[in-house]
């Protein structure tokens, strides 16, 4: 309108410029030029409109932000890849202690040489496929000769390591072969406390072949008359790496994913006395008793590895889902082991009865099993023919059954009155006996008294805890690199998810909870790194259950998190229509402008000419 | 009732149970027989007691009322049966002093099965979940302790009691539940469907569970087609004193309330009036008791013969009356034939009578029947069948309660709770006719959710009729308004109504609350339920006295019935019906708001913009091009026609609409084709 008023105003201007500009009209098309300069008002208001809009964008964006507490995204992958890259490696300290080889045995010119020699033999014997919790290429060998008033150490840069020098001179060798746990007993005492692995080789010059004990604690000894030194260091390497190290397991041993500890770092170990029926004869035990004599102990060395509570009951009518037939020439019911899988009857066992079955702790069961008259008594053929003398079995993961046959029960079945009985101590410590030889299967470790090893056989020596001290180890060194690893994968898919869910609330507890994590996890990697493996256990306990609460805060797993189709479906009616109008308006204003300035110079130039 | 049951429960499974087909007859029996099986459950004599009962009864229409209890004290500190490890958790866990868990499906008819007995005091119980417990923490801690008792509870027993987690649904009555509860909490769940998920947790509990002994009796099928169950779990301990006299107690009872089979081949006595059903432990339940648990140190089951039938019985009774005062056993039976009016088909091996009647004339009397001598080659079937047809009717509670709503719409409304005075009260205010002034102590305990807000200061009584000033009948009120979203509100009083009055009422008005849309329940039209309300009558207590024949034998399901306890009875649960919104509501308005926000900017921004006449230049000088175009393409269609060609000029309006009519068919076929591509390739 403006444009149309000014020109119509230039139109109507004096005569003089009325005739000039005839002649301009004359070659003024319209279509092409205009006499006036396009006005820009309209351009304005809409680029304004526009504008505004883009800017006031990121405040809409801001307001409809959900919250989420900021994660250590670096740390966490700094952290599994730290895991994943570099095998968690512990660092281990070995002593070699010669005793009584005198001048005559080579060993002496070759003492430097007999920590490097063992140290060799030993990478012979690492794992190749490195398993979790080793201390491969991470460990020292030093060597002491001691051959009574002479000593000679071979320091590996080991300050704490030493040899009183004639401790063992007073002691007389013929009676170790009679008493193990004396002289365990008394070496303890000659090595104190420390974390170095101690293999003591005694020449007594005298049998012919050496015998080789691993007492309860950290140290081992070899005695006898001993010819090759070179077959020595190899006996020597293999028991620090296959008994120390690796915690003398069996083949095929429980790894990782089988390990019995909850991800919240707790076992409860249930014990359950199942009377098969009630009708045939009730037994009943002292649980209290077992609990402080035998278990206690055993709970309180396994400490660093799990927290772990005991509970028990005493269920009836439980029959056993599996069958078994009548063997004459054993007088009893025999069960072989094929029939196991269908020991456990899961409809009428009602062993989660535990308020702890709901949440993420492992629960392990022990089952005394009592049989019916009708199947008593019960024992359980092995492959071979033979009768299992526990009378038990395990299933990994999720505890061990023990069948106890009740004395005398081929007389005493078909009274009219249940008879009630108590189950003695010495059947009760029998039983746990075996449970606790089942709990040291469940955890990866051998139930049976000696180690074969390719260089002959070790006697291991029992510990009344149930553990000894390199087990507990090597136990601790093995699961707190699994809790590691799984603290890591659980931080990193934790926050794969969350970097994968823009749009999903994270509260402060998680952010809290994945920085305690992996603070406990820095701690862990630390105590690792200075050989405390107690220590380094607890910590990465609490790293894995802090990073699996994370993971399992229920504010995750909940559906509250407010998807991009869902803001969509809430924005798009108003902001599409108007974006569209907006966007159009200014698009065609400024094609419209374009358009008149060009109009505006093309009359300006035909002005120019005619000016001119 | 049958039908809310089937569809609350999964009891598709079940065969269904022809009770209640036979039940159509009117005739109104007054029969009240108690029965009740003991089980002495004996684990270890000396430190724990495992103890439950059987209790049922043939009530007012012919039904049967079954009672099993089970109490088990435990003071040993090692977990040993099942229900020790879950009790022992919990006790130490959340240190509970008491608490009570009820699972129940039906309403306790109070008028026809009895309000003024043991059973209908302890046992009867508001339908759904009831829960309350009384903590042994600080004050502080209480809520903490019940938020995590409710999720325990929940996952043991299957069953949404963590919803009572939520502080809009408990409350912390502070006299008028139970007196002296510092620290208590009560929760109920009026619409929690009860089935055998529930119960199954429940027989965990038993050291037989459902394998042997009395507990053979609770078939699924029985127990879910009768017209009431209540499963319920007391827990009492006085563990955190410091002189532990019982350790932990636990207490399980189930009460149910079953129609006997009708089907009765001697029933042809009387033309006049029908016999009662007869029956028996396999007609009701279809099952057979094949001996005690082996646990257990004795099972009992008690037939009872309430006082009022005892009564009524005494006309053909008259010969026995001559053995009244000592005990003589199979009393009954001598005569069988001639004169008694019904029979056991195992005689009883005791029999007791009791000795402190409220009523002078009528006593009732307790058989006995120990089952510890069957087994499963003779297994116990106790029958019972009637020679003469007799009535009576069971003793109420002092008032007939009803709690019904008042008023219309979504807006507001009314709670009115009517007190109606039954022949009980008419017989006490006979007895206390010397008084000066008789009054009955009324105690009244409700919780209403925080939606419906209640005027507290709206509360009228009425006594006959007339209204009354409210100091004259409330002695005492303690009433906790609610808070939005935060607590219900709680109301607790204590009336003193005379006790010559016909009826009694009290209303309370309320407006409805409007929900936030996320805190409608799934179903939210069928309506919200207010809890029962407690009615309670502290000036009342039950208690059977049993003169037993042998005083060392003191059965706990005897000694269970000479508890005293407070008469207190539960009202119906309300169903009040909330506005409910149109769920996709919030969709539908962020829709049509934006589109009219949209419309208005863009039509103001094109209104800014618009150059108007040189638009109209455009439209002109468009209008004469068009012309030609339209001339072309005239020509064309005449073409395709076969008609000789015209000059447009003549009727150009008729030839540009028939063509704009033609491209609007084309346009809708080409959306049609679109609109049908897309459901096509969309599948």
């Amino acid at each position: 309108m403006a444009e149309i008023s000014q020109t119509m105003g230039t139109e109507s201007s004096s005569s003089e410029e009325n005739r000039k500009e005839n002649s301009e009209s004359s070659n003024f098309d319209i279509k092409i030029m205009r006499k006036t300069k396009p006005g820009s008002k309209r351009l304005i208001l809409t680029l304004t409109v526009f504008f505004s809009f883009l800017l006031g964008l990121p405040w809409l964006l801001k307001s409809i932000e959900i919250y989420r507490s900021p994660l250590p995204f670096r740390d966490i992958d700094s952290l599994s890849n730290a895991i994943d890259s570099i095998p968690f490696v512990f660092p281990c300290k070995f002593h070699v202690v010669f005793v009584n080889f005198d001048h005559s045995t080579s060993v002496k010119p070759n003492a430097e040489n007999l920590g490097f020699l063992v140290s060799s033999y030993m990478s012979q014997y690492a794992d190749r496929n490195s398993i979790c919790g080793t201390c491969d290429g991470n460990y020292t060998v030093s060597v002491s000769l001691d051959i009574g008033d002479d000593c000679v150490e071979y320091e590996d840069a080991n300050r704490g390591i030493s040899w009183k020098c004639g401790a063992l001179s007073e002691f007389n060798f013929d009676q170790i072969a009679e008493d193990d746990e004396v002289f365990d007993n008394y070496l303890q005492s000659v090595v104190g406390w420390s974390r170095v692995y101690t293999a003591v080789v005694v020449n007594t010059g005298k049998g012919d072949r050496t015998r080789a004990v691993v007492g309860k604690y950290r140290h081992a000894w070899i005695v006898g008359r001993v010819t090759e030194i070179n077959l020595l260091a190899e006996t020597v390497a293999e028991m620090f790496m296959k008994i120390f190290v690796s915690g003398a397991k069996d083949e095929g041993n429980i790894q990782g994913e089988f390990m019995p500890v909850g991800a919240d770092g707790k076992i409860v170990l249930s014990f359950n006395l199942l009377n098969a029926d009630p009708r045939d004869w009730v037994y009943d035990w002292d649980f209290r008793e077992v609990d402080e004599k035998l278990l206690a102990p055993a709970l309180e060395a396994l400490g660093p590895i799990a927290n772990i509570s005991v509970e028990s009951q005493v269920l009836y009518h439980t029959p056993k889902s599996s069958y078994s037939y009548w063997d004459d020439e054993q007088e009893s019911h025999i069960f072989s082991t094929k029939d196991l899988p269908f020991f456990v009857n899961s409809n009428e066992w009602h062993l989660d009865t535990s308020i702890a079955a709901g949440g993420r702790s492992k629960i392990l069961q022990f089952v005394v099993y009592v049989p019916s008259a009708n199947e008593c008594p019960l024992r359980l053929q092995l492959p071979n023919g033979e009768i299992s003398v526990t009378n038990g079995f395990i299933s990994p993961t999720w505890g061990g059954v023990v069948v106890f046959n009740p004395p005398n029960c081929l007389e005493n079945a078909n009274s009219m009155h249940p008879l009630r009985h108590k189950i003695s101590p010495q059947e009760l410590n029998h039983i746990f006996e075996v449970f606790m030889g089942q709990l040291r299967q469940l955890f990866g470790l051998k139930s049976t008294g000696f180690y074969k090893g390719a260089l002959g056989t070790s006697i291991l020596l029992d510990s009344e805890r149930g553990f000894t001290e390199w087990e507990l180890d090597a136990l601790a060194r093995q699961h707190a690199c699994y809790n590691l690893q799984q603290c890591g994968t659980t931080l990193g898919s934790l926050s794969r998810l969350v970097q994968s869910l823009p749009r999903m609330i994270i509260k402060d507890e998680i952010g809290k909870q994945v920085k305690f994590s992996l603070e406990a996890a820095k701690l862990a990697q630390n105590n690792a790194s200075q050989g405390i493996y107690d220590a380094s256990a607890v910590s990465s306990r609490h790293a894995r259950s802090l990073a699996e609460d994370a993971f399992f805060h229920p504010s995750v797993m909940s559906i509250s998190y407010y998807s991009f189709e869902h803001m969509f479906a809430v924005y798009s009616p108003f902001f599409l229509p108007l974006s569209l109008h907006v966007i159009l308006a200014v698009v065609r204003e400024i094609k419209r402008y374009k358009q008149e300035s060009r109009k505006y110079a093309a009359w300006e130039a035909i002005r120019k000419q005619h000016s001119d | 009732m049958e039908k809310s049951l089937r569809r609350n429960c999964c009891s598709g499974h079940f065969p269904i149970g022809k009770f209640f087909l036979i039940f159509t007859s009117r005739v109104k029996f007054r029969l009240q027989v108690l029965m009740a099986i003991t089980t002495g459950f004996f684990r270890k004599p000396s430190i724990s007691c495992f103890v439950p009962a059987y209790a049922w009864s043939n009530l007012g229409s012919g039904n049967q009322k079954v009672w099993y209890q089970v109490k088990f004290i435990d003071n040993a500190k090692i977990v040993e049966v099942a229900s020790d490890i879950l009790t022992l958790d919990m006790v130490h866990k959340y240190r509970i002093k008491e608490m009570e868990l009820s699972f129940t499906q039906g309403r306790w008819s109070y008028d026809s099965w009895g309000g003024f007995d043991p059973i209908a005091s302890s046992n009867a119980k508001p339908p759904g979940v009831e829960l309350w417990a009384v903590f042994d923490v600080p004050p502080d801690q209480v809520d903490a302790s019940w938020k995590n008792l409710t999720h325990t509870l929940s996952g043991l027993f299957c069953a949404s009691i963590n919803f009572l987690e939520s502080s809009t649904t408990y409350s912390a009555p502070d006299w008028s539940f139970r007196s002296l509860s510092g620290n208590l909490r009560y929760g109920l769940l009026p619409r929690e469907a009860v089935c055998t998920e529930n119960l199954t947790p429940w027989l965990k509990l038993l050291p037989c569970r459902d394998k042997s002994g009395l507990s053979l009796l609770m078939n699924r099928p029985s127990i879910y087609n009768g017209f009431y169950h209540s499963q319920r779990l007391h827990l009492t301990s006085d563990e955190f004193d410091p002189v532990a006299l019982h350790g932990i107690v636990l207490e399980q009872t189930l009460t149910i309330v079953l129609q006997p089979d009708a089907l009765d081949t001697r029933a042809s006595f009387s033309s006049s009036r029908k016999l009662q059903p007869s029956w028996s432990m396999s007609s009701l339940f279809g099952k057979t008791v094949d001996g005690k648990c082996a646990l257990a140190k004795s099972s009992n089951v008690y037939v009872q013969l309430e006082g009022s039938l005892v009564y009524n019985m005494k006309d053909t009774w008259n010969n026995i009356e001559g053995y009244e005062g000592e005990i003589v056993q199979e009393v009954p039976y001598e005569g069988f034939g001639s004169n008694s009016n019904f029979g056991f088909s195992i005689s009883p091996d005791r029999m007791m009578k009791e000795i402190n009647s409220f009523h002078k004339e009528s006593y009732s009397i307790l058989y006995g029947f120990s089952i510890n001598n069957y087994h499963s080659s003779k297994p116990f079937d106790l029958g019972f069948w009637w020679k003469l047809p007799v009535t009576w009717s069971c003793v109420k509670a002092p008032l007939r309660v009803s709690r019904f709503l008042m008023g219309s719409g979504n807006e507001k409304g009314a709670i009115a709770l009517s007190l109606q005075s039954t022949e009980w009260s008419q017989s006490l205010l006979e007895a206390d006719k010397n008084k000066e002034k008789c009054n009955l102590r009324v105690d009244v305990f409700q919780v209403v959710p925080w939606y419906i807000k209640v005027y507290y200061h709206t509360t009228k009584i009425f006594v006959d009729g007339m209204p009354q000033a409210l100091g004259d009948i409330i002695e005492k009120m303690n009433v906790s308004p609610s808070e939005d979203k935060v607590s219900p509100g709680v109301m607790e009083m204590i009336l003193r109504l005379p006790c010559d009055m016909k009826s009694a009422s009290l209303t309370l008005e309320f407006d409805k609350g409007f929900l936030h849309i996320d805190e409608y329940p799934p179903d939210a039209n069928q309506g919200f339920d207010i809890p029962s309300a407690i009615i309670s009558y502290p000036d009342f207590q039950t208690s059977l006295q049993y003169k037993e024949d042998n005083t060392s034998i003191k059965t706990p399901m005897v000694s269970k019935m000479q508890d005293r306890r407070t008469i207190l009875s539960y009202t119906e649960v309300l169903l009040v019906p909330l506005t409910t919104p149109d769920f996709s509501m919030p969709y539908n308005v962020i829709t049509i708001t934006c589109t009219v926000f949209a419309l208005y900017f863009g039509s103001l921004l094109n209104a800014l913009r618009r150059r108007v006449n040189e638009e109209e230049r455009l439209l002109k000088s468009k209008d004469k091009r068009t012309s030609k175009l339209q001339l072309l393409l005239s020509k064309f269609l005449a073409k395709l026609r076969g008609k000789p060609w015209e000059p447009p000029s003549s009727t150009p309006p008729s030839s540009s609409s028939k063509f704009i009519s033609s491209k609007v068919i084309l346009r809708v076929l080409l959306i049609a084709a679109i609109a049908f591509g897309w459901q096509y390739y969309d599948k």
